[in-house]
C-alpha cells in the first residue's frame, strides 16, 4: 500500500480543491539527501464536503495542508483551488486567494499573538483587507464571537493567554471565519483539547460548517475524532495515501493492511472486551530514505517480493472505496496475524 | 454529532472575580519591591537634579556653579573640606565642589549611555530582526557582521574609534558637530550593536516558527504587517529588559574611557573625576568614593530596573 494513482479523482464541476501529485521535500542540512515528507499525493474535495485525513505523527498531514495552503511552497504537482492553479500565482495573487481558505492550527494559544487583545486579532483579517468600516467590523467580529460562544466584552479586553484551550481555539476558529472562506483547513483542531472540550468545538465546527456553507478538510491522528464529521477520509502513511473510502465504508471494510491495524488500535472503553492482538512491529521507517515499492511494505504482515519492488497504485475495490495495495482485504477478510520476528 | 451547542454556556461571566479574592495588597497596588522602589527613585531624582542643574540654576541652590571653588577661611585650599554641610561630597583637588561636580558629571554620563543604548538598539534589533526574519543571505552577512564585532576587544575598538574619529574631525570641517561626547555616544553604540541583534534575532527566529505568524501569513498579512503588528510587540519585552541591563554596562563602560583619559574635558563625567583623584585617594578619599559611589548606584539601578521589566512583561504563556 501506500502508493500514488489518481482513479479516485472525481470528475465533477463540483470540485473546490484538486491537488495533483504534490510533493514537499525538505533538505537534510547540506547533505544532499531530503526528507520525503509528501510524496505525490492527490486529492480532490466537492464543495460541502469534509474531507478527513489521517495518519500517524510524521506522515506528512500537516505538511500537505500547509502546502495546499502554499505556507510551504510544494517542490511538484498542481493544487487547484476554485479552478485556479494556485502553485504558479505571484505573490499578490497569492495573497488574495488565501482569504478564500483559512487554516485552523493545532496549538490553540500559540495560533493567537500573546500580546494582542482576542477582539482585535479576530478583527485582524478584516484590517489587513481594508473590509468594511469599524461599525461594520464591529458588528461582525462581535456577531462572529458570539456564534462561536465568546462573550465579545470579554474579548475586547482580554489577552488570549486570559481564555482557556478550549476557548482559544474557537477565538481561531471565529477569526478564520471572519473573511467569508470556502475552504477550511483545520490542523488538528482538537487534539490539544480534553475530550469533553474536543466535542463541544466539533460540534461547533459542524454547525459552522451548514450555517457558513463551509468545505473542510480535517487533519487528525485521533480516528474516532475524523469517523463522525468526515464524509470520506483519506489513509495517509510515510507521505503517501494508502486508502480513500467514505467514511462508513472505511470503518466497516478497511481493505488496506495499515487501515485495518490503526482502526485497530482504537481504544474500547469497556474492560470486558478482550484485545485482540492486531498490532504492527516497529517504527515508520525514515522518510529520509523511504523503503522501495510500496512504503508500507517492511511492516505489512502481507508484503511479498512484488510489495518490494513494485509501487502500488490507488483503484477502486468497492463504489467510491480505492486502495493502494497488491494485496488488499477484501470482504471484510479478518486483518492477516501480524508478522513476529 | 450534530447537536447544536448552545452558546451560553460559553460566555457566562467567570465564577471568580479576581478583584475580590485576597491578592496581597503590595501586589493589587502593583507597589514594586523596595530594591525597585529605590531604584526608581534614584534614578529619578539624578535626573531632575541633573536637569535643574543645567538649565534652571536658580531652582537648586545648593548645587554650586559648576566654576565656584570652595573656601576655607577665604581660600582656595585643595581637598578643603571632607564631606559635611559645607561641601556635601567634600572639594575636590582644585577645591571644587565635589557634589555639584557629580550632579553635572550626570548630564554627559546619562546622554552617553541613553545615546548609546538607543543607537544599539536601533542598529541591533533592524539588523536582528531582518536576520531573523529573512533568514538566507540578509542572515549570513548580518551574523558575519556581529561576529566580527563580537570578535574584536570592544576596549580597543574603542580606543581605535575614538582616536580615528578625532582626526576625522579635525579633517572634515562637516564633522564640526562630532564633539567628544558624540564620538563617546557612537562608539559605544556600535559595541552595543551586537550583542542586541544576536538577542533580538534569536527571539525573532523563535517567534517566526510561531503558529500566530504562520496564522497571519494565511490571512493574507503582508511582511510589513507580520514584522511590525506580529512580531514587534513580542519583541519589545526582551528589547526593554535588555535595554535597560546594557545601559548599565554602557555607562560603566563610558566612565572606564573617562578613566583611561578618553573622557569628555568638561563637565568631568564621574570616570574622570575617579581618575583625578584617585592618585589624592590616602589624602582625601571622599574625592574618588562619591563618584565610584554614583556610579554603583546608577548602575545597580538601570540592573535593578531592568530585572523588574523582565518579570512585569512576562506574561503566563500557559502551554506555551
Amino acid at each position: 500500500m501506500a502508493g500514488t494513482g489518481k482513479a479516485h479523482l472525481r470528475d465533477d464541476s463540483n470540485v473546490l480543491l484538486r491537488v495533483e501529485d504534490l510533493v514537499v521535500e525538505f533538505p537534510v542540512g547540506r547533505t544532499g539527501l531530503k526528507v520525503n515528507a509528501v510524496s505525490g499525493i492527490s486529492l480532490d474535495v466537492l464543495r460541502g464536503e469534509t474531507l478527513g485525513l489521517v495518519g500517524e505523527s510524521g506522515c506528512g498531514k500537516s505538511t500537505t495542508g500547509r502546502a495546499i495552503m502554499q505556507l510551504r511552497k510544494p517542490e511538484g504537482g498542481s493544487v487547484v483551488f476554485e479552478n485556479k492553479e494556485l502553485t504558479s500565482m505571484s505573490h499578490g495573487d497569492m495573497r488574495e486567494a488565501r482569504t478564500r481558505m483559512q487554516m485552523i492550527f493545532q496549538d490553540p494559544i500559540s495560533s493567537l499573538n500573546p500580546r494582542r487583545k482576542v477582539r482585535d486579532i479576530v478583527m485582524e483579517p478584516l484590517a489587513i483587507w481594508k473590509r468594511g468600516n469599524s461599525a461594520e467590523r464591529n458588528e461582525k467580529v462581535d456577531a462572529l464571537l458570539s456564534e462561536v460562544g465568546i462573550d465579545p466584552e470579554r474579548a475586547a479586553e482580554s489577552q488570549p493567554h486570559q481564555f482557556s484551550g478550549g476557548q482559544c481555539q474557537r477565538i481561531s476558529i471565529a477569526r478564520s471565519l471572519v473573511l467569508d472562506p470556502t475552504l477550511i483547513i483545520c490542523d488538528e483542531p482538537v487534539s490539544a483539547l480534553d475530550v469533553s472540550v474536543q466535542a463541544q468545538v466539533l460540534n461547533l465546527l459542524e454547525d459552522l460548517k451548514a450555517k457558513h456553507g463551509l468545505t473542510l478538510i480535517f487533519i487528525a491522528h485521533d480516528l474516532a475524532v475524523v469517523k463522525n464529521i468526515s464524509d470520506r477520509i483519506a489513509v495517509m502513511y510515510l507521505g503517501k495515501l494508502c486508502e480513500v473510502a467514505p467514511s462508513d465504508v472505511l470503518y466497516e471494510t478497511p481493505a488496506h493492511h495499515y487501515t485495518a491495524v490503526l482502526l485497530n488500535s482504537i481504544p474500547v472503553p469497556d474492560p470486558e472486551v478482550a484485545i485482540t492482538k492486531v498490532a504492527i512491529e516497529g517504527e515508520p521507517p525514515s522518510p529520509v530514505l523511504p523503503p522501495a515499492g510500496c512504503r508500507f511494505n517492511p511492516r505489512c504482515p502481507a508484503a511479498d517480493d512484488r510489495c518490494r519492488s513494485e509501487e502500488p497504485q490507488l483503484r477502486e475495490v468497492g463504489p467510491a472505496h480505492f486502495v493502494a495495495c497488491h494485496h488488499p482485504l477484501l470482504g471484510g477478510d479478518a486483518p492477516v496475524a501480524v508478522r513476529t520476528s | 454529532m450534530t447537536t447544536t451547542t448552545d452558546p451560553s454556556i460559553f460566555s457566562a461571566p467567570m465564577p471568580i472575580d479576581l478583584g475580590k479574592t485576597k491578592v496581597p495588597i503590595r501586589e493589587r497596588l502593583h507597589i514594586p519591591r523596595l530594591g525597585v522602589l529605590a531604584g526608581m527613585v534614584w534614578l529619578i531624582g539624578l535626573s531632575v537634579l541633573t536637569i535643574l542643574a543645567n538649565y534652571f540654576p536658580a531652582a537648586v541652590p545648593f548645587i554650586r556653579d559648576y566654576d565656584a571653588k570652595v573656601k576655607v577661611d577665604g581660600k582656595v585650599k585643595r581637598y578643603g573640606w571632607g564631606p559635611g554641610w559645607n561641601a556635601w561630597f567634600g572639594t575636590g583637588k582644585s577645591a571644587e565642589d565635589i557634589f555639584a561636580h557629580c550632579i553635572y558629571g550626570a548630564k554627559v554620563t546619562l546622554t552617553i549611555g541613553i545615546g548609546a543604548t538607543l543607537v544599539g538598539l536601533i542598529v541591533g534589533g533592524i539588523l536582528g530582526v531582518a536576520s531573523g526574519y529573512f533568514r538566507g543571505w540578509t542572515d549570513r552577512i548580518g551574523s558575519i557582521f556581529t561576529d566580527c564585532l563580537l570578535s574584536i576587544p570592544p576596549l580597543l575598538l574603542a580606543l581605535i574609534l575614538i582616536l580615528r574619529l578625532d582626526d576625522l574631525k579635525d579633517i572634515y570641517s562637516w564633522l564640526g558637530w562630532l564633539t567628544r561626547t558624540w564620538q563617546i555616544t557612537l562608539t559605544l553604540g556600535l559595541i552595543a550593536v551586537a550583542p542586541f541583534a544576536r538577542i533580538v534575532r534569536a527571539q525573532t527566529l523563535t517567534l517566526r516558527e510561531r503558529e500566530f505568524v504562520t496564522a497571519a501569513r494565511s490571512l493574507g498579512a503582508s511582511r510589513s504587517r507580520i514584522i511590525f503588528r506580529e512580531l514587534l510587540p513580542n519583541l519589545v519585552p526582551a528589547m526593554v529588559t535588555v535595554a535597560f541591563t546594557g545601559l548599565g554596562i554602557l555607562i560603566a563602560a563610558e566612565a572606564g574611557l573617562a578613566f583611561l583619559g578618553l573622557g569628555v574635558e568638561r563637565p568631568h563625567t564621574w570616570g574622570k573625576m575617579i581618575d583625578i583623584a584617585r592618585d589624592d585617594i590616602e589624602k582625601a578619599w571622599w574625592a574618588t568614593v562619591f563618584p565610584c559611589l554614583m556610579l554603583f548606584l546608577t548602575v545597580l539601578s538601570f540592573n535593578v530596573l531592568g530585572d523588574e521589566l523582565a518579570r512585569r512583561f512576562d506574561i503566563r504563556e500557559a502551554a506555551v
